[in-house]
C-alpha cells in the first residue's frame, strides 16, 4: 500500500503535492518510486473522472411527467409554507389550512363572522422561523363595530397562528366586508 | 412562441414566469436540469431509485420556494444546493451500506474508440464502485467538484461547511480513489 492513513508518502511528500504537479513530473517524482506510483494512479483516476464527467446516463423518460404531476397536485392544494421542525425533513402546511384555523379563531369573537382569509408567506420568513401576512375579511353584526371588537379579533387570530399552527403573524389587515343586521 | 423559442429562454425568464404559476415555463426548467440533477444524485446516493426520488423532491421543493429565490439567474446553483442536501439526508437515513442493494449502472454514452471501450469502461465502473468507499460528504464534494465542475464556494455552501474543509475532503477523497485505481496503472 503506497498511501498511508494520512496520505503522506515514505519519501516525505504527500498525495496532494503529487496531484498539484501532475502535469509535469519533477526530478524527484521521476526518481521516487512512491511518487511515481502515486502519479500513475492519479493519472488513471483523472482519465476515469473525465470519462465520468462526459457520461450522459439519462433519467427514466417518464421522470419529467412524474415531477410535473407532483407539481400540479401541489399547485392545486394551494401555496404551502414551512413549519418549524426538529427533524431533517421539512414539514409544511398549506395556506388554506392556516386560513381555516384563523377564520375559526375570528368566528369565536362575539358578533364576528370571518369571510375571506388570504395568507401569504412574509419576505423575512424562513424554515426555522416561518412568518405570515394575513388579510382577513370579516362581517360584523351591527352594534359590534367598535375598536374593542377589532382588538379582540386581532388578539385571537395572532394567538391562534402562534399557538395552534406555530407560525408568526407579522401583519394582519382586517377588512370589514359587511355589516349584518343583529 | 414556438417550442424552440421557448426552450431558448434563459433561466431568469423561466423562473420569473414559473413564479407567476406558469407550468409550461417550469416544465422547461425541469427538462433543462433533470439530467444534471439525476447524474449528481446517482453518483452520490448510488442507486437509481433513490436518485429519481431526489430529483422529484428537488424540483417540487424548488417549485414551492420560487418565491424565496432572490436572484432568478441563480436557479441552477440553488438546485445543486437542494439536491446535495437531499442526497446527504437520504444517506443519513439509510441503514449501513452493506444492507443496501446498489444498482449497477451501465454507461449509456457511446464510445469514441471501440477498441478501448472495454478497458476504459471498466476503469469508470471501478471508479463508480470506489466512490462508495468514501464518506457521504467526501463523495458529495468530489462529485460536485470533479464531475460537475462546481466552485469551492458553492460546494462549501451546499455541504454547510468552509472552503478549507471542502479542499481537505477533496484531498482525502482523491488519495483514497487513487489508491483504489492503482491496479489499472
Amino acid at each position: 500500500m503506497e498511501v498511508t492513513a494520512d496520505y503522506a508518502l515514505p519519501c516525505g511528500r504527500d498525495v496532494e503535492q503529487v496531484w498539484e504537479a501532475i502535469e509535469v513530473a519533477d526530478e524527484h517524482t521521476r526518481r521516487c518510486p512512491h511518487c511515481s506510483a502515486v502519479r500513475e494512479s492519479l493519472l488513471v483516476l483523472r482519465a476515469a473522472t473525465e470519462e465520468m464527467a462526459r457520461d450522459r446516463v439519462e433519467p427514466p423518460s417518464d421522470l419529467v411527467s412524474r415531477v410535473m404531476s407532483a407539481v400540479r397536485a401541489d399547485a392545486r392544494r394551494g401555496e404551502v409554507l414551512p413549519l418549524p421542525s426538529a427533524g431533517a425533513d421539512p414539514a409544511r402546511i398549506s395556506t388554506q389550512a392556516i386560513a381555516a384555523v384563523l377564520r375559526f379563531a375570528a368566528d369565536g369573537v362575539d358578533g364576528v363572522r370571518a369571510r375571506g382569509c388570504r395568507v401569504r408567506e412574509a419576505v423575512e420568513s424562513s424554515e426555522s422561523d416561518p412568518v405570515i401576512e394575513v388579510e382577513l375579511g370579516i362581517a360584523i353584526v351591527a352594534g359590534h363595530t367598535s375598536a374593542q371588537t377589532f382588538d379582540v379579533v386581532r388578539e385571537r387570530v395572532i394567538a391562534a397562528a402562534t399557538a395552534r399552527i406555530g407560525v408568526r403573524l407579522a401583519r394582519l389587515d382586517l377588512v370589514v366586508s359587511d355589516v349584518l343586521e343583529g | 412562441m414556438s417550442v424552440e423559442a421557448a426552450a431558448a429562454l434563459d433561466d431568469a425568464t423561466l423562473v420569473a414566469r414559473s413564479r407567476d404559476g406558469d407550468m409550461r415555463a417550469y416544465e422547461l426548467l425541469v427538462r433543462r436540469y433533470q439530467g444534471q440533477m439525476y447524474r449528481l444524485a446517482l453518483r452520490v446516493v448510488g442507486s437509481a431509485g433513490d436518485a429519481e426520488d431526489v430529483v422529484q423532491d428537488v424540483f417540487l421543493t424548488a417549485w414551492r420556494r420560487l418565491g424565496q429565490l432572490k436572484d432568478d439567474g441563480a436557479f441552477v446553483g440553488w438546485l445543486y444546493r437542494t439536491a446535495t442536501n437531499r442526497c446527504l439526508n437520504v444517506l443519513r437515513q439509510r441503514r449501513p451500506v452493506a444492507d443496501v442493494e446498489l444498482d449497477e449502472q451501465p454507461s449509456a454514452a457511446p464510445r469514441e474508440r471501440p477498441d478501448r471501450a472495454v478497458e476504459v469502461s471498466a476503469q469508470m465502473d471501478a471508479l463508480a464502485v470506489a466512490l462508495r468507499g468514501l464518506t457521504p460528504e467526501q463523495r458529495a464534494c468530489w462529485v460536485l467538484r470533479e464531475v460537475h465542475g462546481r466552485s469551492y464556494d458553492e460546494i462549501a455552501e451546499a455541504i454547510g461547511t468552509t472552503q478549507q474543509a471542502v479542499r481537505g475532503r477533496l484531498a482525502r477523497a482523491r488519495a483514497q480513489l487513487a489508491e483504489v485505481m492503482a491496479p489499472w496503472r
